[in-house]
């Protein structure tokens, strides 16, 4: 196993530096003056040459690339054109709103989805299977920014139940202030005992998390129920059967355990495309997260904040990937001898 | 016991639900906060020395100038400043520093201070820092007496008050900590907001500084929030909701629907803000003037003024907008007359068009893309082919900048508006010969031009009538050699709560709100 664990490691260190060749290069040879973005609008000639020289952005692009691995292997992620501020500053500050959404947004996802695929697939074609399936194919297929402004739509515009868009109220945090630890704005008013900042930021974070719910709630339900399906076939959920069990304790213990496989991959890997993807939403919901600042990036062409982002979410992938293959191997022992 | 945890789960996440969804009804007791939305990016540069983009807004509430501007009365009022003299030359020009000023470090503000702010800016060169270059020599006279040596009689009276590169600010914050101490996010101005907190690059919030020198006697604000919300109708609908104060850059359809709304206040101003079309004088037929002014004949003004900016513009008179001192209202203005155009074509040796051309202008602006396809249609009545191209910034000014005037495009559409209070802004920078392409994008090249721009330039610190004579002779020329197309000046419409109070519109600095004079009122 932990051979395993460590060529798995290896392997995702050089998908890393093909990535970070990959995207440093596309990022370059795109049509875009880094050097007249740094300075602004409005800049003279010489400010532009001098910015050129002071970005390194005189030197051949290999050159470039090279000294941009130095700086990272150093832990410099070097510094946004737009914000000029450091990249890992600038992400410090928006995955914090990030997760909190995805995670949020995952949990709804499995808690709902789980059940719903079980349920599925245990009363397969009857009435609620039926209903549960045009529903997670819905969710699936909605586009997600279409779903959030119907959101909006309904929950703000008509009935004034939520929030329309951001974090927390302005009001509420300049009356509140709060002492930051994580940068969530929901986890840390949870711990600091701050519930009005809490209740608001709950309020706020419901729409954009159902949003961000969907897709993956589609997904979840649907894998559940098909190996759901597959292991309810099985032999032993018959001798089960034989032996007298209720059809819950079959259902939930034992064919749940055997069928989860599929779905804690698709979780995995929903939730760490979702750390990208979630830029349709956060825009919609101007909601100040990851993807947001990666969005500006890419129409500034904001080279050391793309590559951020992406080498982030790179890790993010590598380590959800690998997190799976234990969990499987955990969940199932035939994986682990293979 | 699984299925217990499963229950807590389920239960504690509908409690939350209804406990968040009775956390937003309204609460009260909330200190007075004012908020800003905007749709660009807060802060791009945290150094006042470099400052040349939108936090200009927010900075002009953290830091202050000698001097400001009141467009008004065409004067200017004192602010760090209490009074100026200036030699009958226009080449020295002495300031009386206000005493008992704090800067939110602690220090207080000398004539030293000002000196140091002011070299600084000049030193690091960036941003706006050549509004400073007929500066020669800066003296410190006495503590709060401070004068300035020009090496010609340069306006420096406008030049102190410019909300680019003229803040003043401590300069023993930054040698205590460092050069880069402002980039990294920190401030040290005299203005009466200072810096609370900030969240990247699209939240600021500024509490009030209790040693403002004017005092906190009067209503205003404790907080003031700036935000970037780049969605416009997120912005209406916050304008609306009342939680915005003061809402920028909407659509004009959004200033329309919210018209309406009892709770919201549309104020209009007239702008020193216009739209241009610049031609490139360098590449045929565009070459000849004729055909340039037969093209200026052949623009549709009412309509864009009309049906694209639904009377939140005027047809511009020439380069310098209506309300900028310098502005020459007797100039000409070309008006659509398709019979005179195809005259002047015939003139030019095109009887029947018959070339092509290409417009460049800055993707995702719907008025400019709507004027470029007004005009494309109005120059077609002329067998005149219009090819529009919507370009990000950069690769559009490379284009005007490529090394063949033949590869660069024919029209060049822009926004200009002034770095300070002067027309030269507009008629240096858009016109002037260039020995290498900056925004010279006319490429127009004339002596004589450049000759009474300059010689302007150079009196109007010590004779500004004269000035504006000289100024007013070369938009003469400008206008009849038709260097570019004028469309309009602007106006600039804002959405403000109707309990926001106390907010007056100054062109000379585009966008600020000086929160300090604004509070919140009865509706």
């Amino acid at each position: 196993m932990r051979t395993y664990i460590i060529r798995r490691l290896l392997l995702g260190v050089l998908v890393l530096l093909g990535l970070t060749l990959l995207t440093f290069f596309i990022a370059r040879v795109v049509p875009s003056d880094p050097a007249a973005r740094w300075v602004g609008p409005r800049a003279t000639l010489d400010q532009i040459a001098r910015a050129r020289v002071q970005l390194g952005l005189d030197k051949p692009i290999y050159v470039q690339y090279l000294r941009y691995m130095a700086d990272l292997v150093h832990g410099n992620w070097g510094t946004s054109i737009v914000t000029h501020q450091p990249v890992l500053r600038d992400i410090k500050i928006y995955l914090p709103a990030s997760l909190e959404l995805i995670i949020s947004g995952m949990i709804l996802a499995v808690v709902i989805g789980i059940p719903l695929g079980v349920v599925s697939a245990a009363h397969k074609d009857r009435a609620i299977d039926h209903l549960s399936r045009a529903f997670s194919i819905g969710a699936v297929s909605l586009p997600t920014f279409w779903v959030a402004m119907i959101l909006q739509l309904v929950f703000f515009g008509y009935l004034r139940l939520f929030p329309l868009s951001g974090e927390l109220d302005p009001a509420i945090k300049l009356a509140y202030p709060m002492h930051q630890i994580t940068g969530s704005y929901l986890f840390d008013s949870l711990i600091t005992g701050n519930w009005v900042v809490f209740t608001n930021a709950f309020s706020h974070l419901i729409l954009p998390a159902v949003t961000l719910a969907a897709y993956p709630l589609g997904l979840i339900t649907r894998m559940t129920r098909s190996s759901m399906l597959e292991v309810l076939n099985e032999d032993y959920v018959r001798v089960a059967r034989a032996y007298g069990m209720t059809e819950r304790r079959i259902t939930y213990l034992y064919a749940l355990k055997n069928a989860i496989g599929p779905t804690v991959t698709v979780i995995a890997l929903t939730t760490a495309y979702s750390l990208a993807g979630t830029f349709l939403i956060e825009a919609v919901f101007n909601w100040p997260g990851l993807g947001h600042y990666a969005a500006d990036a890419v129409l500034a062409a904001d080279y050391p904040a793309i590559m951020g982002v992406t080498i982030l979410v790179a890790i993010f992938y590598i380590a959800m990937n690998l997190a799976v293959d234990i969990v499987q191997a955990i969940l199932d022992p035939r994986i682990k001898a293979a | 016991m699984k299925r217990g945890v499963v229950r807590v789960v389920i239960a504690t996440l509908i409690l939350a639900l209804v406990v968040g969804v009775t956390g937003c009804a309204e609460s009260g007791n909330t200190p007075p906060v004012a908020v800003y939305v905007s749709a660009n990016q807060v802060v791009v540069f945290w150094d006042p020395s470099d400052s040349f983009s939108n936090e200009i807004i927010m900075m002009n509430n953290v830091y202050e100038t000698l001097l400001r501007y009141d467009p008004e009365a065409n004067k200017l009022t004192p602010v760090l400043a209490t009074g100026y003299k200036t030699s009958d030359d226009g080449l020295t020009w002495t300031f009386d520093i206000r005493k008992g000023v704090k800067f939110h470090t602690g220090n207080e503000l000398t004539a030293d201070a000002v000196k140091a702010s002011i070299e600084r800016t000049i030193k690091r060169g960036n941003g706006a820092s050549f509004i400073w270059a007929p500066v020669k020599d800066i003296k410190v006279l006495d503590p709060y007496k401070i004068e300035f040596d020009l090496s010609y009689a340069a306006p420096l009276d406008l030049i102190v008050a410019s909300g680019y590169g003229a803040h003043i600010f401590d300069p023993k914050a930054v040698q205590q900590n460092g050069e880069d101490w402002f980039s990294q996010g920190h401030e040290a101005g005299t203005g009466p907001y200072q810096l609370d907190s900030f969240k990247g690059k699209e939240e600021v919030v500024l509490k009030k500084f209790d040693q403002y020198w004017g005092g906190w006697k009067g209503k205003h604000f404790d907080k003031v929030v700036f935000q970037e919300v780049s969605e416009a109708a997120t912005r209406a609908q916050m304008v609306q909701a009342g939680q915005a104060d003061f809402v920028d850059n909407l659509p004009i359809e959004q200033i329309e629907r919210l018209k309406s709304d009892p709770k919201v206040t549309i104020t209009q101003v007239p702008s020193y803000q216009n739209l241009l079309g610049l031609f490139n004088t360098k590449k045929p037929p565009l070459d000849n003037k004729l055909v340039r002014q037969a093209l200026s004949y052949a623009v549709p003004y009412d309509q864009i003024i009309q049906d694209i900016m639904k009377g939140y513009a005027t047809q511009a008179k020439g380069p310098v907008p209506k309300g900028l001192w310098g502005h020459d209202d007797s100039l000409p203005q070309y008006k659509l007359d398709l019979d005179k155009a195809k005259d002047l074509l015939k003139q030019a040796g095109y009887p029947n068009g018959g070339f092509k051309l290409l417009l460049t202008y800055a993707s995702g602006d719907e008025i400019e893309r709507q004027i470029a396809e007004l005009t494309k249609a109005s120059f077609a009545k002329l067998n005149v082919n219009l090819e529009i191209r919507g370009m990000p910034w950069e690769p559009q000014w490379d284009l005007g900048k490529a090394t063949k005037p033949k590869d660069r495009q024919d029209i060049f559409v822009m926004y200009w508006w002034p770095d300070y209070t002067t027309p030269y802004s507009f008629l240096y920078n858009m016109f002037h010969s260039e020995d290498k392409v900056n925004f010279n994008l006319a490429y127009y090249n004339n002596a004589d031009y450049d000759k009474l721009i300059d010689d302007g330039q150079k009196i109007s610190g010590a004779n500004r009538q004269k000035a504006v004579d000289l100024f007013g002779q070369a938009q003469k020329m400008l206008v009849d050699d038709a260097a570019s197309l004028y469309f309009f000046d602007q106006m600039y419409v804002r959405a403000i709560r109707s309990d926001f109070q106390g907010y007056k519109d100054n062109p000379s600095y585009p966008h600020v709100v000086f929160f300090y004079d604004t509070h919140r009122g009865s509706k």
